[in-house]
């Protein structure tokens, strides 16, 4: 491998997040950032004056305003700071959070601040994503970000009650992690018995994605702080490293659908990331090097689905971790313990939550929702687009470079 | 690790009114293949290029995640690719952020835009002002700057002739650089008769609408001698964000344009840029802008704007041989095109437009109205 | 009576038709069934701008019928359940065409659950029945006198307040020899001084209210009692919430570029066209200016289809409506990929099913092959997505 070392590490010091939520009236966008922003502030015990750089980001065109940073530099303190603005989609936060690593890293910054924000009662959520399509052909059949291919790809490999059983579970475990969150936008409290209801009776989206699958549209803001190994270690709380991370993105047109992806695989960006990945750390089995995955899943099939890929198994490995409660807190490899993106998805900052949550995990202080265990390796991933992947590793110690 | 990342090409097409007959994707493939040419670069994952940086903007394109139209042009199916949303000025320090981690050695940096796609650019940037106080009473990057443009005149002595000869001197570069918009040659008397747009600015006093794409290859130290000879190096960067409501600040203050400069400065160890950096690229969307821009930077003396024309200080400081971007470049594509001349003229490939001797260069961009945001790079030989 | 929010049910019912806006329902000639668990079943049909509610057991012939229990309905009414979240859990149920609920939203304005409220005379009786307790004895000194407050209206009366002695006794009507008398014209305006809402000044100037007598007694009124307090709260209305409501829409022109507009311009002549990547064999449908895996220029086109084989169709139950016109594509329907004549692998054409056929429809997989389908042309084509309006079986 070619490629250079890492220049200098990176921590995670400070974190904040938003109540994610459909009604966040009381504020305006501004003011919903400093919230978040503060917090993460108060969370490393640095003021305005540290930070030296500002990354933000989110989907403009849901709230339809052009250049947000700039109404929002108030509440996002970049005034006087050099600021730089992202936006790839729903992997917008993971972008960001990739510019925190690649700014501190390089020597250029000590300190960054990454803001990933949403606020999509303030637009139409479907007609921003319908927008996302070529505007001469695809915008028009477009409608929303729905699909039921997943599952019905999963439902012909695995059986139906099988499959459906599976997304199901993962779907309550999800929701059982958002109870344990106070900042979950969504935490029904479902318990076992109603599987079987809800799996035939929960309103249909596309095929067999039911409304009970799919991923709320949410409110809120994440900010992560980011600081050089020196300025890290001198924080009072200990610092979560980041030890690397891949992007992927994949061509607009699908060209996927008409094949069994058993007999005919097509390239997803999933796997090539975590190949990719783990190959250049040397990780050789992700289900025991890991202690957490906070998986960008936007439905419970794709969670599901896509846990085989990011895991790098085969067959019905990873649908074996779901009917064992494998994922759950507790579990041999929590996924989300969070809740994930079903239970919250403020789009713009979904990805970094993703990343946050993780780096809160590793950090011993989640909340409620923290696993009981030790966790020394976090996984975190972010979706976004026409199937683009953003992939992290993050780490308790230092000292990988000579594992 | 060193401090200065090498662009090995550069290619552009031409800043054109209304490219019709091109969409985005075959804009860019006209940029991209050139610069893949020149480095012999490949997508090869362990060698070449695996992450790509792309600068677009989402109103202005019609299109949420603008940058999901030009994946497979740009060569991003399973590689990377991030988006900067704001002027291409700052995407040059942000690969350089990629680059100087140590996260990737070559990055392919394009961005594209199109202004003859809206049916008004004003509509767009009204959408930048808050929805409450500042959109509903018809604020656009047009009109905001024009207040700028009033106090800027009054305490720097410049008048409407002065405007005129920076127009007049603007389309005369442009003439020289083939890459510049057409626009027809003006006297000083056809700027001065020309309708006003929004008090003090004049309908030639602001840049026309344009098309335009481009792509950089940069590189890391270490390996830009695989792709290229003689690398121009980016060797500094610095963006600062002003506060945003127009009433809470002074105008003509300068402030993010100073702190802006001197950090990219700094990075490249200089310490007076009038005296160290031969040639400059500011982008002035609108006339008042470049003996502004000029103060901000301190090549023209503070509240000196006026005399500093009549001197001549733009023609002897070699400000914006390219025709700047009062010529046409898109709004968030002018710190490129600036870089791109910079760039030129530091690899003596400029034409009759070339400075010689020139061994440092600065180039800017602006976001917002009024010079909100401001992004300085440094170039060197 | 749903406990959680002091609302009824039958409240929320028995107020549709004062909140009815006729402009909501233009164009909507529907029933629409209420199920509520515990409570009973109503009916609202909607005709010729119009609305007529009746409480029935007889849902049959409503286009679609919410169930749900008493507090989640009433909860999703006055906002203090969130509807999306209750729908997704199951709090809440819809029988029916989901599409048509969604119209009902218009109709209606608000339901603003009324705020229990003390009447004028409520509030005099429990403020002079609060006098003694809330009396200071440490700023009563040396006084003795007697204050008689005379409220004139019919919901008013007389109050005798007797100071003495550092203590003080109130009596209904006038008792003894008044040092002062405070003629107050109107209940309300002594009701408001008492709650801070106005002052004697504005009271006097404005001619509500008369001194008889000791004048300086009567500017002692205010230091002799603690401040009363209002028992319904008399929280500041909650700070309102501005709300600003835009549609924002800008024409944009889009241009297709050589690649998109020869495949545009073939469309208006019945033909498919996709593109061939020189290096790999693969097509494109619709054709791009490159082949995103081997990163090169694609210039060969090649005919393809009209007729294909189904490979995919997602059967959508859930229309989107449109941001700009409300409107949304009747559902359900069927989005499908149809592998055109020509192609060979995953490159399949995006289009829909048309309406009738959704059931009659198999879908391929590997080698099994789908349903034969060609496309539908329209009769004046211009070059868009929709120059065909859908596919059907090929019989």
């Amino acid at each position: 491998m070619s490629h250079r070392k890492k220049n200098r590490h990176v921590g995670v010091v400070g974190i904040g997040e938003t109540k994610f939520s459909s009604h966040r009236e009381d504020v305006n966008q501004p003011e919903m950032i400093f919230e978040a922003v503060k917090e993460a502030l108060d969370d490393c015990g640095l003021g305005m004056d540290d930070i030296e750089c500002v990354v933000h980001g989110n989907m403009e065109l849901f709230e339809m305003v052009h250049q947000p940073d700039l109404w929002h530099s108030m509440g996002a303190l970049m005034y006087g700071k050099d600021e730089i603005r992202l936006t790839t989609g729903g992997t917008t936060g993971g972008t960001l959070a990739a510019a925190g690593d690649y700014l501190v890293a390089s020597g250029m910054y000590d300190i960054v601040l990454a803001i990933g924000f949403e606020k999509l009662q303030e637009g139409h959520t479907t007609g921003g994503i319908t927008n996302m399509a070529d505007p001469l052909w695809f915008r028009k059949l477009q409608s929303g970000a729905l699909t039921g291919s997943t599952a019905y790809d999963m439902i012909e490999e695995f059986g139906e009650e099988r499959a459906k059983n599976a997304a199901m579970s993962y779907r309550i475990i999800m929701d059982e992690h958002a109870c344990l969150n106070p900042n979950s936008h969504r935490a029904f409290g479902l318990n076992w018995d109603q599987a079987d209801e809800l799996k035939e009776n929960s309103p249909r989206l596309v095929g067999d994605l039911r409304l009970i699958h799919m991923c709320s549209q949410s409110d809120g803001a994440c900010a992560v702080i980011f600081a050089s190994e020196e300025r890290a270690k001198k924080m009072k709380k200990k610092p979560v490293w980041i030890r690397d991370h891949i992007t992927a993105h994949r061509e607009e047109t699908f060209n996927v659908f008409g094949n069994a992806p058993e007999s005919a695989p097509v390239a997803k960006t999933q796997r090539f990331c975590a190949e990719q990945l783990f190959k250049r750390n040397g990780i050789d089995d992700p289900v025991e090097y890991f202690d957490v995955f906070e998986m960008y899943d936007p439905s419970s099939w794709w969670g599901s689905d896509w846990l085989r890929d990011f895991l790098l198994l085969e067959g019905d490995e990873a649908l074996k971790l779901i009917e064992d409660k494998e994922i759950a807190i507790g579990g041999k490899l929590p996924v989300c313990p969070s809740g994930g993106v079903i239970s919250a998805n403020p789009i713009g900052a979904t990805a970094l939550v993703r990343f946050a949550e993780a780096a809160k995990q590793v950090r011993g202080d989640a909340g409620p929702h923290q696993i009981p265990t030790p966790v020394n390796h976090a996984l975190a991933s972010s979706f976004g687009g026409t199937m683009w992947t953003v992939l992290f590793m993050l780490e308790k110690e230092l000292g990988w470079e000579g594992a | 690790m060193g401090n200065r990342v090498a662009i090995c090409a550069m290619a552009q097409i031409k800043n054109e009114p209304d490219i019709w007959y091109q969409r985005m994707q075959g804009m860019l493939r006209e940029c991209i293949k050139p610069v893949l040419d020149d480095t012999g670069a490949t997508y090869d994952l362990d060698k070449g290029i695996r992450n790509i940086l792309t600068c677009s903007d989402d109103v202005f394109d019609a299109r949420t995640i603008s940058d999901n139209g030009v994946t497979d042009a740009v060569g991003a199916h399973f590689r990377g690719e991030e988006k900067v949303a704001q002027e291409s000025i700052n995407g040059f320090g942000y690969a350089m952020s990629m680059i100087l981690s140590g996260h990737d050695d070559v990055v392919l940096y394009v961005g594209h835009a199109k202004e003859s796609q809206t049916e008004s650019r004003q509509m767009c940037t009204n959408l930048a002002f808050d929805p409450f106080y500042n959109r509903p009473v018809g604020l656009d990057f047009q009109n905001a700057n024009a207040f700028q443009a009033r106090e800027y005149m009054e305490k720097s002595g410049v008048t409407d002739e002065h405007l005129a000869e920076v127009v007049v001197r603007s389309r005369e570069n442009a003439a020289k650089n083939p890459y510049a918009r057409n626009n027809d040659k003006v006297t000083a008397k056809d700027v001065m008769n020309s309708a006003m747009l929004s008090d003090p600015v004049r309908e030639l006093h602001q840049y026309p609408v344009t098309d335009w794409a481009y792509a950089f290859i940069l590189c890391c130290e270490e390996r830009a001698q695989e792709f290229c000879k003689n690398p121009v190096w980016l060797t500094g960067y610095g963006s600062c964000m002003d506060s945003y409501f127009l009433g809470d600040k002074d105008l003509t203050s300068n402030f993010s344009m100073k702190k802006a400069s001197a950090k990219a400065a700094k990075m490249a160890g200089i310490k007076d840029i009038k005296k160290e950096v031969g040639l400059f690229e500011l982008s002035d969307a609108v006339a008042y802008q470049l003996p502004m821009w000029a103060e901000g930077i301190g090549i023209a003396d503070e509240g000196k704007g006026g005399k500093w024309i009549e001197d001549g200080g733009p023609g002897k400081m070699n400000v914006n041989t390219s025709g700047g971007m009062l010529n046409g470049n898109p709004l968030l594509l002018s710190g490129a095109a600036r870089v791109a001349e910079c760039y030129l003229q530091l690899k003596g490939e400029a034409g009759n437009r070339q400075v010689d001797g020139v061994k440092k260069a600065l180039a800017h961009g602006t976001t917002g109205a009024c010079g909100q945001h401001q992004g300085v790079v440094i170039l060197e030989k | 009576m749903s406990e959680e929010f002091g609302v009824k049910v039958e409240e929320i019912f028995n107020t549709m038709e004062e909140r009815f806006r006729a402009e909501g329902a233009k164009g909507v000639d529907a029933s629409f069934g209420y199920d509520i668990a515990g409570k009973g079943k109503w009916k609202l049909t909607i005709k010729d701008n119009k609305m007529n509610l009746e409480q029935t057991d007889d849902l049959s012939g409503c286009a679609c019928t919410t169930i749900a229990d008493a507090d989640t309905f009433v909860g999703i009414n006055i906002g203090k359940v969130d509807g999306t979240s209750a729908f997704t859990s199951g709090k809440f149920k819809v029988d029916g065409d989901i599409g048509m609920l969604g119209k009902t939203a218009k109709m209606f304005r608000k339901f603003v659950a009324p705020v229990q409220e003390m009447s004028v005379r409520e509030y005099l009786v429990d403020m002079f029945a609060t006098v003694e307790a809330r009396f200071k004895p440490e700023a009563a000194a040396d006084m003795d006198v007697i204050i008689v407050i005379d409220i004139q209206d019919e919901d008013g009366s007389a109050w005798s307040v007797a100071i003495k002695d550092k203590t003080c006794k109130v009596s209904d009507g006038i008792v003894g020899t008044p040092t002062v008398t405070l003629e107050i014209s109107k209940s309300k305006d002594w009701v408001d001084l008492t709650l801070g809402k106005t002052d004697a000044q504005t009271l006097m100037a404005a001619g509500a209210g008369s001194v008889k007598g000791d004048l300086p007694t009567a500017m002692k009124w205010g230091e002799l009692f603690e401040k009363y307090v209002d028992p319904m709260g008399g929280k500041d209305a909650e700070q309102e919430l501005i709300v600003l409501k835009k549609t924002i829409s800008v024409n944009n022109r889009f241009a297709t570029g050589p690649v998109m507009g020869k495949f545009f311009n073939q469309l208006k002549k019945k033909k498919i066209l996709a593109n061939k990547c020189a290096s790999c064999g693969r097509l494109q449908l619709p054709p791009r200016e490159i082949c995103a895996e081997c990163r090169c220029d694609v210039d060969e086109f090649v005919e393809v289809g009209p007729k294909g084989e189904l490979r995919l169709m997602e059967t959508v139950f859930y229309g989107s409506p449109d941001p700009l016109t409300g409107e949304a594509r009747e559902t359900p329907y069927g989005a499908i990929n149809v592998l055109l004549d020509g192609c060979k692998g995953n490159e399949t054409m995006w289009h829909f099913l048309r309406m009738d056929q959704l059931d009659k429809v198999t879908m391929g997989r590997n080698e099994k092959k789908g349903t034969r389908l060609r496309p539908v042309w329209k009769e004046k084509r211009q070059g868009d997505v929709f120059d065909i309006l859908y596919f059907e079986i090929d019989e």
